[in-house]
Protein backbone atom coordinates (compact mmCIF):
# COMPACT_ATOMS: atom_id res chain seq x y z
CA UNK A 1 0.00 0.00 0.00
CA UNK A 2 0.91 3.36 -1.25
CA UNK A 3 -1.26 5.50 0.03
CA UNK A 4 0.01 6.69 3.37
CA UNK A 5 -0.44 3.34 5.21
CA UNK A 6 2.54 1.97 7.48
CA UNK A 7 2.93 -1.02 9.00
CA UNK A 8 0.63 -0.21 11.59
CA UNK A 9 -2.40 1.02 9.59
CA UNK A 10 -1.85 -2.47 7.77
CA UNK A 11 -1.48 -4.40 11.28
CA UNK A 12 -4.62 -2.89 12.12
CA UNK A 13 -6.20 -3.25 9.04
CA UNK A 14 -5.81 -6.88 9.25
CA UNK A 15 -7.05 -7.19 12.48
CA UNK A 16 -9.82 -5.32 11.68
CA UNK A 17 -10.46 -8.05 9.11
CA UNK A 18 -9.58 -11.07 11.00
CA UNK A 19 -11.99 -9.75 13.66
CA UNK A 20 -14.88 -8.79 11.13
CA UNK A 21 -14.37 -12.21 9.22
CA UNK A 22 -14.99 -14.19 12.68
CA UNK A 23 -17.71 -12.43 13.91
CA UNK A 24 -19.75 -13.30 10.71
CA UNK A 25 -18.73 -16.69 10.80
CA UNK A 26 -19.71 -16.50 14.94
CA UNK A 27 -23.19 -14.95 13.59
CA UNK A 28 -23.89 -17.65 10.89
CA UNK A 29 -23.01 -20.20 13.28
CA UNK A 30 -25.46 -19.20 15.67
CA UNK A 31 -27.77 -19.22 12.97
CA UNK A 32 -28.67 -15.64 13.56
CA UNK A 33 -30.96 -14.26 10.47
CA UNK A 34 -31.21 -10.45 11.09
CA UNK A 35 -30.53 -7.93 13.28
CA UNK A 36 -34.28 -7.72 14.42
CA UNK A 37 -35.00 -11.23 14.67
CA UNK A 38 -34.94 -13.84 17.40
CA UNK A 39 -34.04 -17.15 15.36
CA UNK A 40 -31.04 -18.33 16.73
CA UNK A 41 -29.29 -21.93 17.30
CA UNK A 42 -28.41 -20.83 21.28
CA UNK A 43 -31.35 -18.53 22.94
CA UNK A 44 -29.68 -14.99 24.47
CA UNK A 45 -28.88 -15.46 27.85
CA UNK A 46 -32.20 -14.10 30.01
CA UNK A 47 -32.33 -10.45 31.30
CA UNK A 48 -30.83 -9.68 34.52
CA UNK A 49 -29.60 -13.66 34.47
CA UNK A 50 -25.63 -13.53 34.01
CA UNK A 51 -23.13 -13.09 36.74
CA UNK A 52 -22.03 -9.79 38.24
CA UNK A 53 -19.11 -9.28 35.31
CA UNK A 54 -21.66 -10.28 32.47
CA UNK A 55 -24.16 -8.30 33.77
CA UNK A 56 -21.68 -5.28 33.95
CA UNK A 57 -20.71 -6.07 30.00
CA UNK A 58 -24.00 -5.74 29.24
CA UNK A 59 -24.39 -2.43 30.30
CA UNK A 60 -21.42 -1.61 28.56
CA UNK A 61 -22.46 -3.11 25.23
CA UNK A 62 -25.62 -1.17 25.99
CA UNK A 63 -24.49 1.97 26.35
CA UNK A 64 -22.45 1.56 22.98
CA UNK A 65 -25.67 0.48 21.04
CA UNK A 66 -27.50 3.14 22.26
CA UNK A 67 -24.98 5.36 21.42
CA UNK A 68 -23.87 3.92 17.57
CA UNK A 69 -27.03 2.15 16.82
CA UNK A 70 -29.56 4.44 18.90
CA UNK A 71 -30.96 1.31 20.38
CA UNK A 72 -29.82 0.32 23.91
CA UNK A 73 -31.00 -3.27 23.41
CA UNK A 74 -28.03 -5.57 23.42
CA UNK A 75 -27.45 -7.13 20.08
CA UNK A 76 -28.28 -10.85 19.99
CA UNK A 77 -24.85 -12.16 18.81
CA UNK A 78 -23.61 -10.38 22.75
CA UNK A 79 -26.20 -11.61 24.75
CA UNK A 80 -25.56 -15.12 23.67
CA UNK A 81 -21.71 -15.01 24.43
CA UNK A 82 -23.14 -13.73 27.29
CA UNK A 83 -23.41 -17.14 28.69
CA UNK A 84 -19.82 -17.29 29.23
CA UNK A 85 -18.40 -14.73 30.71
CA UNK A 86 -14.74 -15.04 29.31
CA UNK A 87 -16.05 -15.71 25.56
CA UNK A 88 -18.09 -12.59 26.05
CA UNK A 89 -15.39 -10.36 27.70
CA UNK A 90 -12.58 -11.57 25.48
CA UNK A 91 -14.63 -10.74 22.66
CA UNK A 92 -15.88 -7.34 23.46
CA UNK A 93 -12.95 -6.02 24.45
CA UNK A 94 -11.38 -7.25 21.29
CA UNK A 95 -14.37 -5.41 19.26
CA UNK A 96 -13.34 -2.36 21.49
CA UNK A 97 -9.86 -2.64 21.01
CA UNK A 98 -10.12 -2.96 17.53
CA UNK A 99 -12.81 -0.39 16.77
CA UNK A 100 -11.12 2.66 18.51
CA UNK A 101 -9.57 5.25 16.52
CA UNK A 102 -5.75 4.61 15.55
CA UNK A 103 -3.82 4.62 12.47
CA UNK A 104 -7.39 4.24 10.70
CA UNK A 105 -10.51 6.03 11.61
CA UNK A 106 -12.94 4.15 13.30
CA UNK A 107 -15.71 4.77 10.51
CA UNK A 108 -13.11 3.65 8.06
CA UNK A 109 -12.63 0.30 10.34
CA UNK A 110 -16.50 -0.36 9.80
CA UNK A 111 -16.62 0.46 6.56
CA UNK A 112 -14.14 -2.34 6.00
CA UNK A 113 -16.19 -4.77 8.83
CA UNK A 114 -19.33 -4.44 6.55
CA UNK A 115 -17.20 -4.90 3.03
CA UNK A 116 -16.15 -8.22 5.41
CA UNK A 117 -19.36 -9.18 6.20
CA UNK A 118 -20.76 -8.81 2.58
CA UNK A 119 -18.04 -10.53 1.24
CA UNK A 120 -18.82 -13.66 3.11
CA UNK A 121 -22.13 -13.01 2.83
CA UNK A 122 -22.98 -12.94 6.55
CA UNK A 123 -26.51 -11.23 6.27
CA UNK A 124 -26.31 -10.54 10.35
CA UNK A 125 -23.40 -8.85 10.13
CA UNK A 126 -24.15 -7.12 7.15
CA UNK A 127 -27.08 -5.30 9.12
CA UNK A 128 -25.09 -4.83 12.33
CA UNK A 129 -22.16 -3.53 10.42
CA UNK A 130 -24.59 -1.04 8.20
CA UNK A 131 -26.58 0.40 10.89
CA UNK A 132 -23.61 1.72 12.78
CA UNK A 133 -22.82 3.48 9.42
CA UNK A 134 -25.67 4.50 9.03
CA UNK A 135 -26.09 5.77 12.39
CA UNK A 136 -22.64 7.78 11.50
CA UNK A 137 -23.81 9.13 8.71
CA UNK A 138 -23.05 6.97 5.87
CA UNK A 139 -25.92 7.24 3.09
CA UNK A 140 -27.32 4.83 -0.12
CA UNK A 141 -24.54 6.09 -1.98
CA UNK A 142 -22.20 5.60 0.83
CA UNK A 143 -22.84 2.13 0.65
CA UNK A 144 -23.42 1.23 -2.47
CA UNK A 145 -19.81 2.30 -2.64
CA UNK A 146 -18.34 -0.40 -0.23
CA UNK A 147 -20.20 -2.59 -2.06
CA UNK A 148 -19.08 -2.09 -5.38
CA UNK A 149 -15.79 -2.26 -4.04
CA UNK A 150 -16.85 -5.42 -2.78
CA UNK A 151 -18.10 -6.52 -6.18
CA UNK A 152 -15.27 -5.57 -8.07
CA UNK A 153 -12.57 -7.18 -5.94
CA UNK A 154 -14.62 -10.39 -5.83
CA UNK A 155 -14.20 -10.02 -9.91
CA UNK A 156 -10.25 -9.86 -9.75
CA UNK A 157 -10.21 -12.71 -6.68
CA UNK A 158 -11.84 -15.07 -8.64
CA UNK A 159 -9.77 -14.51 -12.22
CA UNK A 160 -6.72 -14.79 -10.02
CA UNK A 161 -7.40 -17.76 -7.92
CA UNK A 162 -9.42 -19.47 -11.33
CA UNK A 163 -6.00 -18.69 -13.22
CA UNK A 164 -3.52 -19.06 -10.25
CA UNK A 165 -1.47 -15.47 -10.92
CA UNK A 166 1.47 -15.71 -9.06
CA UNK A 167 1.71 -11.91 -7.04
CA UNK A 168 3.91 -9.73 -8.53
CA UNK A 169 3.62 -6.86 -6.63
CA UNK A 170 6.44 -6.17 -4.34
CA UNK A 171 6.46 -4.69 -0.84
CA UNK A 172 8.40 -1.46 -0.75
CA UNK A 173 12.36 -2.13 0.35
CA UNK B 1 2.57 -21.15 -12.16
CA UNK B 2 -0.61 -19.73 -13.90
CA UNK B 3 -2.76 -21.77 -15.48
CA UNK B 4 -2.47 -20.13 -18.65
CA UNK B 5 0.02 -18.08 -20.39
CA UNK B 6 0.09 -14.72 -19.56
CA UNK B 7 -0.20 -12.26 -22.61
CA UNK B 8 2.93 -10.00 -23.29
CA UNK B 9 2.20 -6.06 -23.16
CA UNK B 10 4.36 -5.12 -26.22
CA UNK B 11 2.58 -7.71 -28.28
CA UNK B 12 -0.73 -6.34 -27.77
CA UNK B 13 -2.91 -4.25 -30.22
CA UNK B 14 -5.76 -1.99 -30.54
CA UNK B 15 -8.29 -1.69 -27.45
CA UNK B 16 -6.10 -4.16 -25.19
CA UNK B 17 -3.00 -2.19 -26.04
CA UNK B 18 -5.02 1.13 -25.40
CA UNK B 19 -5.96 -0.16 -22.00
CA UNK B 20 -2.63 -2.02 -20.86
CA UNK B 21 -1.53 1.65 -21.40
CA UNK B 22 -3.74 3.13 -18.80
CA UNK B 23 -3.58 0.02 -17.01
CA UNK B 24 0.21 0.93 -16.29
CA UNK B 25 -0.26 4.36 -15.66
CA UNK B 26 -2.57 3.65 -13.22
CA UNK B 27 -0.47 1.43 -11.33
CA UNK B 28 2.61 3.19 -11.46
CA UNK B 29 1.01 5.85 -9.69
CA UNK B 30 -1.00 3.64 -7.25
CA UNK B 31 2.23 1.19 -6.36
CA UNK B 32 5.30 1.80 -8.33
CA UNK B 33 4.61 -0.37 -11.21
CA UNK B 34 6.91 -0.80 -14.22
CA UNK B 35 4.63 -2.84 -16.30
CA UNK B 36 1.11 -3.95 -16.56
CA UNK B 37 0.00 -6.52 -12.98
CA UNK B 38 -0.28 -10.30 -13.82
CA UNK B 39 -4.28 -9.53 -13.10
CA UNK B 40 -4.21 -8.00 -16.19
CA UNK B 41 -1.87 -9.69 -18.24
CA UNK B 42 -4.11 -12.71 -17.57
CA UNK B 43 -7.35 -11.41 -19.11
CA UNK B 44 -5.29 -10.00 -21.59
CA UNK B 45 -6.36 -12.92 -24.29
CA UNK B 46 -9.91 -11.60 -24.12
CA UNK B 47 -10.16 -7.85 -25.28
CA UNK B 48 -13.69 -7.68 -24.20
CA UNK B 49 -12.96 -9.07 -20.94
CA UNK B 50 -10.26 -6.75 -20.30
CA UNK B 51 -12.51 -3.83 -21.56
CA UNK B 52 -15.19 -4.70 -19.05
CA UNK B 53 -13.23 -5.35 -16.32
CA UNK B 54 -11.05 -1.95 -16.91
CA UNK B 55 -14.53 -0.24 -17.19
CA UNK B 56 -15.61 -1.64 -13.70
CA UNK B 57 -12.48 -0.74 -12.00
CA UNK B 58 -12.84 2.92 -13.37
CA UNK B 59 -16.21 3.17 -12.50
CA UNK B 60 -16.21 0.87 -9.09
CA UNK B 61 -12.21 2.31 -7.92
CA UNK B 62 -11.48 5.45 -9.42
CA UNK B 63 -14.74 7.13 -9.01
CA UNK B 64 -16.62 7.72 -5.83
CA UNK B 65 -17.36 9.92 -3.19
CA UNK B 66 -14.60 8.01 -0.87
CA UNK B 67 -10.69 8.48 -1.01
CA UNK B 68 -8.65 6.22 -2.65
CA UNK B 69 -7.25 4.91 0.50
CA UNK B 70 -10.82 4.28 1.95
CA UNK B 71 -11.27 1.82 -1.13
CA UNK B 72 -8.14 0.12 -0.69
CA UNK B 73 -8.52 -0.91 2.82
CA UNK B 74 -11.97 -2.42 1.76
CA UNK B 75 -10.53 -4.14 -1.36
CA UNK B 76 -7.49 -5.35 0.83
CA UNK B 77 -10.10 -6.85 3.91
CA UNK B 78 -12.34 -8.38 0.88
CA UNK B 79 -9.35 -10.10 -0.89
CA UNK B 80 -8.12 -11.41 2.87
CA UNK B 81 -11.93 -12.80 3.27
CA UNK B 82 -11.89 -14.31 0.00
CA UNK B 83 -8.46 -15.80 0.80
CA UNK B 84 -6.90 -14.53 -2.51
CA UNK B 85 -3.30 -14.68 -2.16
CA UNK B 86 -2.51 -12.48 -4.94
Amino acid sequence: MRLGVDEVGVTELMGVTEHARAMATTAAALLLESLGGDASLIPPLAPGQGEAEVEALLGEIAAWAKAELGDARVPTIWRILAHNAHYLRATWWKDVALMTPGALTTRDKRRVALGVAMATRARYMIEYHTAVLRRAGDTDRDLLEILGVVDHYTTLNTLSEAMRIESDIRPPA
Amino acid sequence: MTTIRMVDPAAVSGKVREIFEAVLRRERTVFGASSVSNIWRCMGHSAALVEANWNRSRALMQRGDFTPLQRELIATAVSIANACHY
